[in-house]
C-alpha cells in the first residue's frame, strides 16, 4: 500500500477510488458517531428520560392517548399529541378554560382533591418545606396489592421527569413507576409509609401536567373501564360501574398482567 | 504446463495426433489476469515481458483463473505432500506454496535471477541469453521448445516465431501472447484457428 | 403458561399474536439442523481445503459464486426500498422496510460468510483493502460490500432496539431516537454503494477478455453487464421482498401488509424488469453480432452444447423476464395475488438463471479450440454450506418477526 512497497503501483484511479470510498465510509461512520454524540448529549443534559418517554408515548395505541380535557368532559374527543406534557402544550389554556363535566362518583376508585395526579398513577403533594411527596394512587394500589419487593432510589439520587422513580416486583412482574417530577431524593418511604419518595426539585416546578379535581374522576373512570376490558379478554364481560376490588393481581392471576401493567404505568 | 493431445478426428491410417504444451502465454496486451487480481498479486514486468505471480499476496479467489483464456493457471486445492525424505531432494531455487493460492508458469524466474546474479558478478548489466534456460526447454528431449528474446530479431527463437508456419492461440481475442507454435501440418493450424466445426476430445485437465 | 413461555412472552411486543414457544422452537429446529450441517461442511473446507468441493482448475468458480451473486441480487430490495422510502418519499412502502433491511442483512452477511469459505486463504482477506487494484472489478465489489454490510447493520440496530425488553435500556432507546433522524443519510449512502457493487458484480464477467461468452463492450470502463446487473437487481429486489412477506403471512396466518403494498412492489418490479429485458435484448444482439465475432467466437460456439442451447437464452428472457413484467404491469393480472406472487417467483428464477449463465456457463464453455465442454456437479459440502445460508436467513427473519416490531400492522391494537 505504501509507495515504497515493491510490486504495488499507485495510479490516479487509486486516488479517485479511495477518495470515493473514504467519503462513503466517512459518511457512515459520521452518522454512527453523530448518533452516539447526540445520545451522550441527551444524557448529559438530563434529557434521556424525556426522550425515552416520548418514544414510548408515540407507540401507545390511540385509546391510551386520550387528552385529559376529553376525560374531564371538556372536549368530545381528542388524542394527546404532546406526550401528556401539558407544560409545553400550546392548547392547554384554551381547553382548560372550558367547563369540566364529570361527576366525582364515576371514578370507581377513591382519590383525593388535595393531591395532584400523574397519568402513570402516582400522586404528588407539595409540602411546606418546598419538597414534594410522591406516592402510588389507589388505582395502582388496588391493582398491585402488596408488592413482593420495592427498589427505591437512594437519598441524594436524581430522578428525572417521566424517568423511572422506583421499581416493584409482584408475582414475577417487574413494575417500573414513572416519576412525575424532576429533583433530588430527600427521603424514601415505601408501601407501608405515607409516601414512596420525597424529592426536592432544582427550581420551582411546573405542575401543569398533573391532573386535579374533577379531571381525576374522569380519568380514573376511563382507567377502570380499560382495566375491565383488559381483564375480561377471553372471559365473560364484567358489569360496568362498581368499585375496584383490592389485590387484583392476586385475585385474578390469569389475566394478561404484562399488558395491564404496561398500560397502567405507561411503560412499554 | 499442461501437454494436450490433439488429433485430426480421423481413424485408421488417416489419423494424425500431436501434442501441444499449454503454458502461461505471458500476454503482452491488456493481460487478462493482471487487471482482474484484486490484490495486485499479478504483475507484468515491462523489462522482461514476464507476467509474475506473487503467491504470498494471493488470496485464492481464483478470479484470474476465470479470466485466463488459456487455462494456464492452477489452484492449489491440496497442501503439497511429499513422501518422507523427498523434501530433501527438492530444488531449493523453487519454492512450493501451500494450498489455497494460485500458481502459474513464471518462466523459471529463479533461473532468471541466477542469470542476473551471474551477469552482475561479471560486471554486466544485461544477462547472457544462454545462461537463462527455463526447465521445460532444457528438459525437452526433442528440442521442441525454443526459448529466446522476442525483442531481438536475430534470436533463433524469434526468427522461428515470425515464420509463416508460426501461429498463436486465440489471436482474435487480442491478448498478444508471447508463446508461438510452429507447424507445417494444416490440420493443426486449422484446429488452432477455430476453423473446425467441432472441438476435438481432449483429456480433462 | 410455563416459566419459559412466560419469559419468552415478555420479549414479544404487547398485543402481538405469536405462536406458542413450543411451536416456534419446532419451526426453528430443522433450520438450526441445516445451519449446523452447513457449518460442519464449511469447517471441513476450512480444515481440509477446497479439495472438499468439486471445483477444479477449469471450474474455478462453482455453486458458491453463482448462489452468492443470486443472493446479493435478491437482497437488493434492501437498498432499493430504502431509496424509495427515504429519498423518493414513497411512504406507502414503509411497512415492508424493516423486512427489506433484515433480508438485506442476512443475504449480504451470508454471502460474505460463504465467500470467506470460498477463497483459498480467508485470513488474507484484508489484502484487498491494503493492496487494492483499482482496475479490478473484484476490488470494487469487496470495498462496496464491506461498507454496505456496515450500513445494513446500522439500519438494523434501530429495528433491533425496538424490542420490548431492549428498549427498556435508556441508552438504546435514546440512541435509536437520535439515529432515526439519520437513516435517510444511510439510505442514500447505501443506494450509492449498492448501485456500484451490484453493477461491479456484473462487471466481473463483462471485462473478461478471455471469455468471449461473457465479454461485453460498454460505457467507459464499465461493460454493459454492469448496467444490466443493476437493472436486474433492482427488478428482483422488490419481487423477493414480496415473496418473503407473503411467505411470512402464509406461515404465521396473519395479514401483515395491505395488498396495495404488494401491487406497488410488483409494479416497480415489472417496470424495471421490462426495461431490463429491452436492454438485455439490445445487448445480446450487439454481443452476438459484433463483439463476439470480433474475438473469433460465434453463436455456434455457445449454443451447440446440450443442455445449453438457445432455449436457455429464450427461457431467461421471455418466460422468466417478459412474462412476469407483463403480469406485474397489466392491471387485470396485477390485481390477483396469486398471479402477482407467481410473477415474483418467476422473476427470482430469471435472475438466478441469469447469474448461472454468467458464472457457470461461462466456465463450462471452452475457449481453446480443442477443449471440451465441461460439466460440474457441486459436492455435498458446497450444497450444505449454502443450505446454512438459507437456514441462517430463515432463522434471523423468524426471530426478527417474533421479537421485533417488523410490521406496523401487528403492533398494539
Amino acid at each position: 500500500m505504501f509507495p515504497w512497497i515493491d510490486g504495488f503501483h499507485w495510479t490516479p484511479t487509486h486516488i479517485i477510488f479511495l477518495s470515493l470510498f473514504g467519503a462513503a465510509l466517512s459518511a457512515i461512520l459520521a452518522t454512527a458517531a453523530w448518533g452516539l454524540w447526540r445520545t451522550l448529549g441527551d444524557f448529559r443534559k438530563h434529557l434521556a428520560a424525556a426522550t425515552c418517554w416520548r418514544e414510548n408515548f408515540g407507540e401507545l395505541p390511540a385509546v391510551e392517548k386520550r387528552c385529559r380535557h376529553e376525560l374531564a368532559g371538556r372536549l368530545p374527543s381528542r388524542q394527546c399529541d404532546h406526550a401528556f406534557d401539558c407544560r409545553t402544550c400550546p392548547n392547554y389554556d384554551k381547553f382548560a378554560a372550558l367547563p369540566a363535566n364529570v361527576p366525582a362518583s364515576r371514578a370507581g376508585v377513591s382519590y383525593s382533591d388535595n393531591l395532584l395526579y400523574h397519568r402513570g398513577h402516582t400522586w404528588v403533594r407539595g409540602d411546606w418545606d418546598g419538597t414534594f411527596a410522591i406516592g402510588l394512587d389507589e388505582f395502582a394500589k388496588h391493582l398491585v396489592g402488596s408488592p413482593e419487593s420495592v427498589k427505591l432510589p437512594e437519598v441524594c439520587d436524581e430522578v428525572e421527569s417521566e424517568g423511572i422513580a422506583w421499581t416493584m416486583i409482584k408475582n414475577g412482574h417487574k413494575i417500573r413507576v414513572r416519576s412525575p417530577l424532576a429533583g433530588t431524593v430527600i427521603s424514601t418511604g415505601g408501601p407501608d409509609s405515607d409516601f414512596y419518595l420525597k424529592i426536592l426539585p432544582h427550581s420551582q416546578p411546573n405542575l401543569r401536567h398533573l391532573l386535579k379535581g374533577p379531571e381525576v374522576a374522569g380519568w380514573l373512570a376511563a382507567e377502570v373501564d380499560r382495566l375491565q376490558m383488559q381483564m375480561s379478554k377471553g372471559k365473560a364481560t364484567l358489569a360496568d360501574g362498581g368499585t375496584m376490588m383490592p389485590d387484583l393481581m392476586d385475585a385474578e392471576p390469569g389475566s394478561d398482567w404484562d399488558a395491564i401493567l404496561e398500560s397502567t404505568f405507561i411503560d412499554r | 504446463m499442461v501437454v494436450r493431445a490433439l488429433s485430426n478426428g480421423k481413424e485408421g491410417t488417416d489419423r494424425r495426433e500431436a501434442f501441444i504444451p499449454i503454458t502461461c502465454m505471458h500476454c503482452e496486451h491488456e493481460t487478462p489476469c493482471v487487471s482482474v487480481c484484486p490484490q495486485q498479486a499479478v504483475e507484468f514486468d515491462k523489462s522482461t515481458g514476464i507476467v509474475m505471480q506473487m503467491p504470498q499476496r494471493c488470496l485464492g479467489c481464483r478470479y484470474c483463473m476465470t479470466a485466463c483464456p488459456y487455462h494456464a493457471r492452477y489452484f492449489n486445492w491440496w497442501d503439497p505432500q511429499w513422501p518422507p525424505g523427498m523434501e530433501k531432494s527438492l530444488n531449493p531455487g523453487v519454492s512450493v506454496r501451500m494450498r489455497g493460492v494460485v500458481e502459474k508458469c513464471n518462466l523459471c524466474h529463479s533461473r532468471y535471477h541466477d542469470a542476473l546474479q551471474k551477469a552482475a558478478a561479471a560486471g554486466k548489466k544485461e544477462i547472457d541469453v544462454a545462461d537463462y534456460v527455463p526447465a521445460c526447454v532444457e528438459a525437452c528431449p526433442t528440442g521442441a521448445i525454443q526459448f529466446g528474446d522476442l525483442a531481438d530479431p536475430k534470436d533463433p527463437a524469434t526468427i522461428a516465431a515470425k515464420s509463416p508456419d508460426a501461429f498463436r492461440l486465440l489471436e482474435a481475442i487480442g491478448t498478444e501472447p508471447k508463446i508461438h507454435y510452429k507447424t507445417t501440418q494444416a490440420w493443426i493450424r486449422a484446429l488452432a484457428d477455430r476453423q473446425s466445426d467441432r472441438p476435438t476430445e481432449a483429456p480433462h485437465v | 403458561m410455563s416459566e419459559t413461555a412466560l419469559v419468552d412472552r415478555r420479549w414479544i411486543e404487547r398485543g402481538a399474536e405469536r405462536a406458542s414457544t413450543m411451536r416456534f422452537l419446532l419451526w426453528l429446529f430443522p433450520w438450526v439442523c441445516l445451519l449446523l450441517l452447513g457449518v460442519y461442511a464449511a469447517g471441513l473446507c476450512f480444515y481440509y481445503g477446497l479439495n472438499q468441493t468439486n471445483m477444479d482448475n477449469r471450474f474455478a468458480f462453482g455453486l458458491w459464486i453463482f448462489l452468492d451473486l443470486t443472493v446479493i441480487a435478491l437482497g437488493a430490495g434492501a437498498f432499493f426500498t430504502g431509496f424509495l422510502v427515504y429519498i423518493l418519499k414513497q411512504q406507502d412502502l414503509k411497512p415492508v422496510l424493516n423486512s427489506a433491511v433484515v433480508i438485506g442483512l442476512t443475504c449480504y452477511s451470508g454471502a460474505v460468510a460463504v465467500l470467506m469459505v470460498d477463497v483459498g486463504q480467508p485470513l488474507r482477506a484484508w489484502f484487498t483493502f491494503w493492496y487494492p487494484n483499482t482496475h479490478s472489478m473484484l476490488t470494487e465489489v469487496t470495498f462496496c460490500i464491506s461498507c454496505y454490510l456496515l450500513v445494513l447493520v446500522l439500519e438494523y440496530i434501530p429495528v433491533l432496539v425496538k424490542n420490548r425488553q431492549l428498549r427498556r435500556v435508556p441508552s438504546f432507546l435514546v440512541f435509536e431516537h437520535q439515529a432515526h433522524k439519520l437513516v435517510p443519510v444511510l439510505a442514500g449512502v447505501g443506494a450509492f454503494l449498492s448501485f456500484f457493487h451490484q453493477g461491479s458484480l456484473g462487471g466481473l464477467y463483462g471485462v473478461l477478455r478471455g471469455r468471449p461468452f461473457a465479454y461485453r463492450q460498454g460505457f467507459m470502463i464499465w461493460p454493459s453487464t454492469f448496467f444490466l446487473f443493476i437493472l436486474s437487481a433492482i427488478a428482483v429486489g422488490p419481487s423477493f421482498l414480496m415473496l418473503v412477506v407473503a411467505t411470512a403471512e402464509k406461515i404465521t396466518g396473519q395479514k401483515l401488509v395491505d395488498f396495495r403494498v404488494y401491487r406497488k412492489l410488483g409494479f416497480i418490479s415489472g417496470v424495471m424488469l421490462a426495461i431490463y429485458v429491452a436492454a438485455k435484448a439490445i445487448d445480446t444482439y450487439v454481443w452476438l453480432n459484433v463483439t463476439s465475432p470480433s474475438m473469433g467466437f460465434g453463436p455456434w460456439d455457445y449454443y451447440s452444447y446440450w443442455p445449453l442451447s438457445s432455449t436457455f437464452l429464450f427461457t431467461a428472457t421471455v418466460p422468466l423476464g417478459l412474462l412476469p413484467a407483463i403480469l406485474f404491469i397489466v392491471p387485470r393480472t396485477a390485481r390477483h395475488r396469486g398471479l402477482l406472487l407467481l410473477a415474483a417467483a418467476l422473476t427470482c428464477c430469471g435472475v438466478a438463471l441469469n447469474r448461472f449463465v454468467m458464472t457457470v456457463q461461462t466456465l463450462a464453455l471452452p475457449t481453446l479450440p480443442f477443449d471440451p465442454f465441461l460439466k460440474y456437479t457441486p459436492s455435498w459440502q458446497e450444497v450444505a454450506t449454502f443450505g446454512a445460508v438459507v437456514a441462517y436467513g430463515v432463522i434471523v427473519y423468524s426471530l426478527s418477526y417474533r421479537y421485533l416490531p417488523m410490521f406496523e400492522a401487528t403492533k398494539g391494537e
